[in-house]
């Protein structure tokens, strides 16, 4: 199981990578394993503003279907298009090509509620 | 549906787990969802070959001078027209031709038959047979060896070279829907050129000291993948083959089903009156095929609308890799069930606009092309 260091990580199975004020999200290595093949994902709307917890983004596997949640509130700057003809990018590069939008984080304070790699892995263990 | 008892476990449970699957409790029986990837598993069945559990399925040994006459009472198939050697697919119907279960039931002899039954319906379907076998005396046997025997799925183009290298007799060459006695690794069995993908493909009924070592044999294969319930739901939905208790029910009748065309409609079994009436009525329901324009797909239990107004319901969905669209089954009022006639899914995510679509979707298949891997 990759659960990277350098990224920040929810109890739902999304992570984060933040780079100045601006957040890159996907799903973690562990939810794209859970899930399986990835057939399809709706992305947000390039502006949408969001609260933390609202839904961002939505994913069907081939026996699954799964909503990702804003791990923190901003507005929607850029999605992965790609993944649009190509959803199992999720699946091959979770935390590279499987990116899902990025996000222009609203409040920084907000990132220290999220889970640490180290925080984040027991999760995994007792879900898996 | 499911007998309710813990799940069991199939005699190659353990080759599973050593291959890392994914397990899932399937009508009370756990078997392997996915082995890696329910997509990679799909592709090579349908460019390869690939290789299922399908222990837990049910088969009856029904033997004896009188087996052939005795199974056109709970059977569609008339089996004193099948020939020995040949299967025939059909339904065990209740009075109201209610649909209580589907089979492949095969004639390996003059008095010699096999049917296989699925794994949620084997125990009421023993009972039903055994009831109306009953008046027959000693002239007929049925056996239940679904727990004596188990069944494993070779499917795909390369199919039948790969069970050249495994059947120890002079001809493996055998026709669609054919079923013999043959040896496979000096275990006995019955092999049958059947399947649920749409390829070409056998399904091989063994004694359970066998399986373990035929299964290894096949998963180490290079042509075979292992795959599991994930692929061979996809592969049958291409195919548009109906799941017992997803696509019809004892609710359904085989008209509505749209299972009629392989059924004898002047046969005298259990159902068959309420079913020639059905015939003749027409239903007001149709089970259909449609496939959307992307690749958003409905969920099962769904309904299905026409401007607006409901007129069905969601059986089956799912993404299609082999289509490149999503693609399902449902039922609809008959007056929308035409070809071409445009659906829309109620989806809680929007409205998911679909097509009625002729079956099966996927037209590739080489379930009736026994050189379709050496040709290519």
């Amino acid at each position: 199981m990759n659960i990277p260091d350098s990224l920040r990580y929810t109890d739902q199975h999304e992570w984060i990578k933040v780079d100045g004020n601006i957040g890159t999200v996907g799903v973690t290595d562990f939810a794209q394993n859970s899930l399986s093949d990835m057939t399809y994902v709706e992305l947000p709307e390039v502006g949408r503003d969001v609260k933390k917890g609202d839904e961002l983004a939505a994913i069907e596997s081939c026996k699954a279907a799964a909503s990702i949640y804003a791990a923190v509130a901003g507005s929607v700057t850029e999605v992965n298009e790609e993944l649009e003809s190509d959803p199992g990018l999720i699946n091959t590069d979770p935390y590279g090509g499987g990116w899902i939008c990025k996000i222009e984080i609203a409040d920084e304070a907000e990132l220290e509620t999220l889970l640490t790699a180290e925080q984040y892995a027991p999760l995994c263990q007792q879900e898996g | 549906m499911s007998e309710q008892t813990s799940p069991q476990k199939t005699p190659l449970y353990q080759l599973h787990e050593e291959l890392g699957a994914s397990i899932v409790d399937f009508h009370g029986w756990m078997l392997p969802v996915r082995y890696q990837s329910i997509m990679a598993e799909h592709k090579a069945c349908r460019e390869s070959a690939a290789v299922f559990d399908t222990c837990h399925m049910g088969q009856f040994a029904i033997t004896g001078p009188r087996a052939a006459e005795a199974l056109e009472g709970p059977l569609t198939q008339k089996a004193s027209a099948l020939k020995p050697g040949r299967c025939k697919y059909g339904l065990i119907l209740n009075e109201q031709a209610g649909i209580l279960d589907d089979t492949i039931l095969m004639r390996l002899g003059e008095e010699d038959f096999l049917l296989v039954v699925n794994a949620g319906t084997r125990a009421a379907d023993f009972q039903l047979i055994e009831q109306q076998l009953a008046a027959f005396g000693d002239d007929v046997s049925l056996v239940d060896n679904s727990s004596t025997f188990g069944k494993i799925d070779l499917q795909g183009p390369a199919a039948y070279e790969v069970l050249r290298s495994i059947v120890d007799d002079e001809k493996p060459k055998m026709g669609y829907f054919a079923a013999r006695r043959t040896e496979i690794l000096g275990h006995q069995c019955v092999l049958s050129r059947t399947g649920y993908t749409g390829e070409l493909g056998y399904e091989m009924y063994l004694p359970r000291a066998g399986l373990g070592e035929v299964f290894k044999t096949l998963v180490d294969h290079p042509l075979v993948s292992p795959a599991g319930l994930g692929a061979r739901d996809l592969l049958r939905l291409e195919m548009c083959y109906p799941l017992y208790g997803d696509d019809m029910s004892e609710e359904t009748n085989p008209v509505e089903a749209d299972l009629d065309r392989f059924l004898n409609l002047k046969g005298n079994f259990t159902g068959s009156q309420a079913l020639a009436e059905a015939a003749a009525a027409g239903s007001r329901r149709k089970l259909v095929a449609f496939i959307g324009e992307g690749r958003r797909r409905a969920e099962n239990g769904q309904e299905i609308a026409v401007e607006g107004k409901t007129v069905g319901t969601v059986t089956s969905a799912l993404f299609s890799p082999s289509m490149g669209a999503s693609i399902g089954m449902g039922y609809v009022a008959t007056e929308f069930a035409a070809e071409g006639t445009a659906l829309t899914i109620n989806h809680p995510r929007g409205p998911l606009p679909v097509t009625v679509a002729a079956k099966p979707l996927y037209r590739q298949g080489t379930c009736g092309n026994i050189n379709a891997f050496s040709k290519e």
